[in-house]
Parts: structure tokens; C-alpha cells; sequence
């Protein structure tokens, strides 16, 4: 084994190391889930090198150096204050969700008028109409960190592959019964799973564009997925009550959460899998552990349905979103409520941490979305100027600008 | 409600819910019926860029009312959502008589379109409050209604305004999937 080179990841932050082993190079990452401003530099590299065989002693002073580039990305206190960029008179009908590339350069819309349409976001000008689809497209997703492919998934049925540079169509997927509500590339960008109402999940290759295996077993509507960062595993949310775990490779149902009285609006992996977040619409958010399938915890913080939950990207801590006009923050280890957020006057209907972890934004049926501090609770900005419920919102990797997408045909970005 | 009821509206339930497609030209007061069908306030309705959905119950069926704009840019949009309807509401402006060639082209079309083949058809004649409004008998006559052998239909005068005319047209549509679903 040799070490080739380091590359820094900022959020979650984390050294990954690249090496060769055999002639072959392959990657590896070391986790600092718990680096804070404060954190000893020399005792987080003493227990780095002894667990890292390929951290020799003659590395360790650049190890230390990397170490302190996170610690100073990480104490950067940020007080940004958004104002309105632009108004894009997007689509002639109501926008589902929305999209950023992982450097934020360019973002994506889905419409109720067929198209996904993909746009320049410093200029405000549309790249590209992803133009094919015979109804609604509702699921939309860059292969993310690469960017240069989108996957799109329909009411028409089929889901469909572009290259995001041309606006090609590479790959339509045909095989779901019924309207597809979720889609997620893998972190490899190699497959693509679909999620649907007719009940089951489907893998796709994305080079070949071929199916390679359909998940059966749930008994109601697959309305949320998501791959573990590994892509190893995947979680899929039913209307049936429950969520599954798979084997992304065998294709073999791991564990089947059960304990929900009512249909599951979310859930989602932390970072490091240990943990999966599940919201329902009884009411209650339930936190699993990812090895032994078991609940280990039910908030209780809302008086009415959940309809968002989510991590922030190390998973210290979890968020949920409710129908009540509420949210809350919790610690994911004790589970104690960190913060409540108050102040919308109709449903939440979407929830997220910027990546680092410093603002928590809420997009709510009021027509506003909203940016707090996820340990006060305060609300630090009211991003006012849609006219009708917002339906989407969503951070940059660099937490430097938003969009929003509404039921008013419109979207709007945020800087 | 956010796509999450979007999509819970989405799910099918053939026993007891209804998906009703509601259409007309632009300014035919879709949305204001859809309001008195929901038992909402009317006062302050602006045209409908995209669509409304509103679930009303009615003698043992959810009905879920799909209110889509009827702006010309907005028509070609309405083929997205003719799939798995269970029936039809047409609504037309009985004073707007300039437009009743309009209207029934568009109308003659929808009977035409494959996915709504066989779909029971409602016709609202609204807008009987005013003065000028034409009579049901007259518009039937001029849409040439007598000539749909392919479905059930009725045409119903009323007025979303004042009420009259709505409860009719709800009880002809609970009797007329009632008997289809036997």
C-alpha cells in the first residue's frame, strides 16, 4: 500500500486518503465527526496514526496542517445575511422540487408542465429544457459531487437519464406500474434507484441503462429513498407504516422497521449509518438503530403530522418538521430537544441544515421560508416574496445560496 | 399541503374516493365552484395559474376536485390530467355568450380525447344570477348536448355565487358513480 495523495472534505469534515494497492488506486476516509474549533490538533493526530497504518511518522506533520485547515473552515462563524438574487419565471406551471450541483454553479427544476429544466445560477439564464417526459416530473437529482448527469423520475412511469452539459437524453427506464415519486444515484454514481406509488423500489444501471433488480415487499406507496454515504445500503419510506433497510448488492431486505402508527413521510441515514430517522404522520419522529433494526428512541415534540426530518451532515443532530406550523432541533445522542422553531403560519413542509451545520431552513405553506439558529431557536431571516406554499428549498454546498421553488410557477434564488 | 398530500391525494382508493376533473374556459368561475363545493370563502378569488385540489366529502365518496386554469396557454396542460378520472365538470359562463363557440369547440374536444373516453360528463351552466345569462335549455341546444351517446351526461343551470344550483349537480354526480360502481 502506498499513499499517493490527501484531499480535505469540509463537510462532514474528513481526510480522505488516496493510495495504491495492487497497481489499483482506491480511496479511503477518516471521519472527524467530532473536530470542534477547540479540539486538541496533536491528540486527534496521535489517535489518527495509530489507527491508520498508512499515516507514516513522516506524514504527520501535513496531517497536522489538514487538521487545522478543517478546524479553521469549521470556527468560521458565519453571519450572512440572503437577500433576493433572482426571480425566475421558471415553469407555466406549479415547480415540484429542486436541485443544486454540488458547487452550486447550476441548479435544476421540476414542473408540473413535464420539463426539468436546468439553469445557470450567477446568470439566471436557462442551460437546458429536459423536454421528454409525458407528465408531471416530480423527482429530480444531480449525480452528485460529479454533476455532469441528472436523473429525472415522472407521473409518466419512467424515469430518464441526461447529461447535464448537453441536455441529452442518455438512458428512459421503463418497468414502474405506476407514478415514480423518488429517485437517488448511488454515491458511486453507477445505479440509480427509483421509488414508486405502485409500491416497489427499482435499481437501474446508469451505463448501461438497463434494470438490475426490483425490491418487493412493501405494501403500500414508496415515497422516500436514500443510499448510506457507502451506496452499500438503501432506505426506502412506505405509506404502508414502515420503512425497509436493503443490501444494495445482494438486492435482500435487511431489516424492516416497524413501530409507526401511520404512513412515513421521511427517513433519512446519518452520516456514518449508525443512525436512521424516520418521520410519520402520527405524529411522532422514531430514531432506528441501523445494525440491529431496532426503535431506539420516538420524539414526540408535535401535535400534528411530521412531514421532513433530517441530519446534519456529521448526525450529531436531528431535525423535524411538522403540519403543526412547528419544528424542532434534537441532540441525536441524548435525544433531548435542543431548540423549537417558531413563527410560520402554515405546514412545514420541507427541513435542512446548510452543510455546516450553522443555519436550519424551513419552507412552509405560509409562503415563506425561514433561516434560524438551530441552538436558540431564533429566526434569523424571513425569505418573504413567493405567492403561493413553497414546495422546495435547498442550500449549496457552500452554504452560500439558496433557492426555493413554489406552487406560484416561480423560483427564486437567494445569495 | 406541500407534495407530500400531493401525493397522498395520488394514492387510489377506487371504493371510496373520486377523482374529478374540473375544466372550462378562463374566467367560467371553476374556482369559485370549487370554493362553494368545499364550502369556502368566495370573495377574493384571483385566476388560477396552475391548479387547486380540494377534497369534498359527499354521501359516502371523497371526491377529490381538481380545479385546473383554464387560460388558452394553460389548456394544452390539461391532457396531464385526464388519466384515472372518474368524471368530468365542465363549467361554462352562461353571459358570455361571445364565447359559446369557444367553449363548446374546447368541450367537443375533451369528449374526444381517449383517456377520458366514456367519462361521465357535468355541465355546469353558471352564472344564472345574471341578468343576461343564457337558459340551460338554450345551451344545450347550442352546444348540440343531445348528440353525447358515448356517456352519461347532464347539463345543470346554477350559480356558484349565490348556491343555487350546486347541490343538484353534486347529488346527480354521487348517483351517477354510485351506479357505475355497481
Amino acid at each position: 500500500m502506498k499513499l499517493k495523495r490527501f484531499l480535505l472534505r469540509y463537510y462532514p469534515p474528513g481526510i480522505i486518503l488516496e493510495y495504491e494497492q495492487g497497481g489499483v488506486l482506491k480511496t479511503k476516509s477518516i471521519d472527524l465527526l467530532d473536530l470542534s474549533p477547540t479540539t486538541n490538533i496533536d491528540q486527534v493526530v496521535e489517535e489518527i496514526t495509530q489507527k491508520e497504518p498508512l499515516i507514516t511518522p513522516s506524514k504527520v506533520e501535513q496531517v497536522k496542517k489538514l487538521v487545522a485547515r478543517l478546524q479553521e473552515k469549521i470556527g468560521q462563524k458565519e453571519d450572512h445575511q440572503f437577500y433576493l438574487f433572482k426571480v425566475l419565471r421558471a415553469h407555466i406551471l406549479p415547480l415540484t422540487n429542486v436541485a443544486f450541483n454540488k458547487s452550486g454553479s447550476s441548479f435544476i427544476t421540476g414542473s408540473y408542465d413535464r420539463t426539468c429544466k436546468v439553469w445557470d445560477t450567477s446568470s439566471g439564464e436557462e442551460i437546458h429544457t429536459l423536454d421528454g417526459h409525458r407528465n408531471v416530473v416530480y423527482a429530480i437529482s444531480f449525480n452528485n459531487p460529479y454533476g455532469d448527469k441528472i436523473v429525472t423520475g415522472s407521473f409518466d412511469k419512467t424515469c430518464r437519464i441526461w447529461s447535464s452539459e448537453s441536455g441529452k437524453c442518455f438512458h428512459v427506464y421503463k418497468g414502474h406500474t405506476a407514478e415514480i415519486v423518488c429517485v437517488s444515484f448511488n454515491p458511486q454514481s453507477t445505479l440509480i434507484a427509483t421509488g414508486s406509488m405502485d409500491t416497489s423500489c427499482r435499481i437501474w444501471d446508469v451505463e448501461k441503462g438497463t434494470d438490475i433488480a426490483n425490491l418487493t415487499g412493501h405494501t403500500g406507496e414508496i415515497i422516500s429513498l436514500s443510499f448510506s454515504s457507502t451506496g452499500s445500503e438503501l432506505i426506502t419510506a412506505s405509506f404502508d407504516h414502515t420503512v425497509s433497510l436493503w443490501d444494495v448488492r445482494s438486492h435482500k431486505r435487511i431489516h424492516t422497521l416497524v413501530g409507526h402508527k401511520a404512513e412515513i413521510s421521511s427517513a433519512q441515514f446519518n452520516w456514518d449509518c449508525s443512525l436512521i430517522a424516520t418521520g410519520s404522520m402520527d405524529g411522532t419522529c422514531k430514531l432506528w438503530d441501523r445494525a440491529s433494526g431496532r426503535c431506539t428512541a420516538t420524539l414526540k415534540a408535535h401535535a400534528d403530522e411530521i412531514l421532513d426530518v433530517g441530519f446534519d451532515c456529521t448526525g450529531q443532530r436531528i431535525l423535524t418538521a411538522s403540519a403543526d406550523n412547528t419544528a424542532c432541533c434534537y441532540n441525536a445522542l441524548t435525544n433531548q430537544q435542543i431548540s423549537k422553531f417558531l413563527g410560520h403560519e402554515g405546514e412545514i413542509s420541507k427541513i435542512t441544515f446548510n452543510p455546516q451545520g450553522t443555519l436550519v431552513m424551513t419552507a412552509s405553506a405560509d409562503k415563506t421560508a425561514r433561516l434560524w439558529d438551530p441552538e436558540t431557536g431564533e429566526c434569523k431571516q424571513v425569505l418573504e416574496g413567493h405567492t403561493d406554499e413553497i414546495f422546495s428549498c435547498a442550500f449549496n454546498y457552500e452554504g452560500t445560496t439558496i433557492i426555493t421553488g413554489s406552487k406560484d410557477n416561480t423560483c427564486r434564488v437567494w445569495r | 399541503m406541500g407534495l407530500l398530500s400531493l401525493l397522498r391525494k395520488l394514492r387510489s382508493n377506487p371504493d371510496l374516493e373520486l377523482r374529478i376533473l374540473l375544466l372550462g374556459l378562463d374566467n367560467a368561475g371553476k374556482t369559485t365552484l370549487l370554493k362553494v363545493l368545499a364550502s369556502e370563502d368566495i370573495t377574493h378569488i384571483t385566476p388560477t395559474q396552475g391548479f387547486n385540489i380540494k377534497s369534498v366529502q359527499s354521501k359516502g365518496f371523497k371526491l377529490n376536485v381538481w380545479d385546473i386554469g383554464g387560460q388558452r396557454k394553460i389548456r394544452p396542460y390539461w391532457k396531464n390530467y385526464f388519466e384515472n378520472t372518474d368524471l368530468l365538470i365542465y363549467v361554462i359562463d352562461s353571459a358570455d355568450r361571445k364565447r359559446f363557440e369557444e367553449t363548446g369547440e374546447e368541450l367537443t374536444e375533451l369528449l374526444e380525447e381517449e383517456k377520458l373516453a366514456g367519462v361521465p360528463v357535468l355541465i355546469f351552466a353558471n352564472k344564472q344570477d345574471l341578468l343576461t345569462s343564457a337558459k340551460a335549455s338554450e345551451i344545450a341546444e347550442g352546444l348540440n348536448l343531445n348528440s353525447i351517446r358515448d356517456r352519461e351526461w347532464q347539463i345543470q343551470a346554477c350559480s356558484a355565487v349565490s348556491g343555487e344550483g350546486i347541490k343538484e349537480g353534486v347529488e346527480w354526480m354521487t348517483k351517477t358513480c354510485n351506479n357505475r360502481k355497481k
